[in-house]
């Protein structure tokens, strides 16, 4: 999977929890979650676990804690599946 | 110092699906999850919890400018409950911030401090209280010292802003 296709599945997660479309229809790797979409602090859980289920993979506390803006989510994902 | 978290609980429940596998387990410690197994009402104890989590959190990050998501490492203890509040404390590796919880029936709002005794001096101030100078920086208008740190929550319906008058 390339950088594209992950920012496009992961765009798909985030979507349910966002509040400000413009911030949307305009991410980038520098989007922040929370400061940017207005996601509710309570639905990273959401959008954590989602990702676990769509890239089958496991994201342990330490990754947890930088989940915060696209280009973190997309850095932990990737080298999860690198060593997968 | 000040923080404080508001939970709109018909939002909450719209927005979140605490009964969802993995959720209690990423954002609560094995103490709190049991706390949230043995309620009566594992619902509000949820969200009482995460409530004091986010208030602590956000003095947290005011005073070390850390920015993470980090509830686990928001460790809860409930000291009192009765009909009007709950109290207790959340640890983070060596800070300790007290709060101060009222569970309501539509809403949870927790306020946290640094020093215990400054639950006593907290305020809640109206956003009409609240005005921007030319830069937009919000203060407290009246009589009020608007140099105080002032916390500002706000979620579905509910907004709080609280500060500490000394």
């Amino acid at each position: 999977m390339n950088k594209d296709e992950l920012i496009t599945k992961l765009k798909t997660i985030i979507k349910p929890y966002t509040t400000n479309t413009d911030a949307y229809d305009n991410l980038t790797e520098e989007t922040d979650f929370i400061n940017d979409l207005n996601i509710n602090s309570a639905n990273l859980v959401d959008i954590i676990l989602d990702i676990e289920e769509v890239f089958d993979i496991v994201i342990d506390n330490h990754e947890m804690e930088l989940m915060l803006d696209v280009k973190s989510a997309v850095e932990i994902i990737e080298s999860k599946l690198a060593s997968k | 110092m000040i923080g404080n978290d508001i939970i709109d609980l018909q939002q909450s429940r719209l927005e979140s699906n605490w009964q969802r596998k993995g959720f209690i387990e990423k954002l609560f410690t094995t103490d709190e999850q049991l706390l949230i197994k043995n309620d009566e009402q594992p619902e509000i104890m949820v969200w009482l919890l995460w409530s004091m989590k986010e208030a602590a959190y956000k003095i947290y990050n005011r005073e070390t400018k850390i920015r993470a998501f980090i509830p686990q490492k928001l460790v809860c203890n409930l000291k009192q409950q009765n009909d009007l509040f709950v109290s207790g404390k959340v640890t983070c590796d060596k800070n300790i911030y007290h709060t101060k919880t009222i569970v309501a029936k539509n809403f949870i709002h927790t306020i946290a401090v640094i020093n215990e005794n400054e639950l006593d001096n907290v305020i809640e101030i109206e956003r009409k209280a609240v005005i921007k100078d030319s830069n937009g920086i919000p203060f407290l208008s009246s009589l009020l010292n608007w140099q105080q740190p002032v916390s500002i929550s706000h979620h579905g319906q509910f907004e709080k802003i609280v500060c500490l008058f000394s």
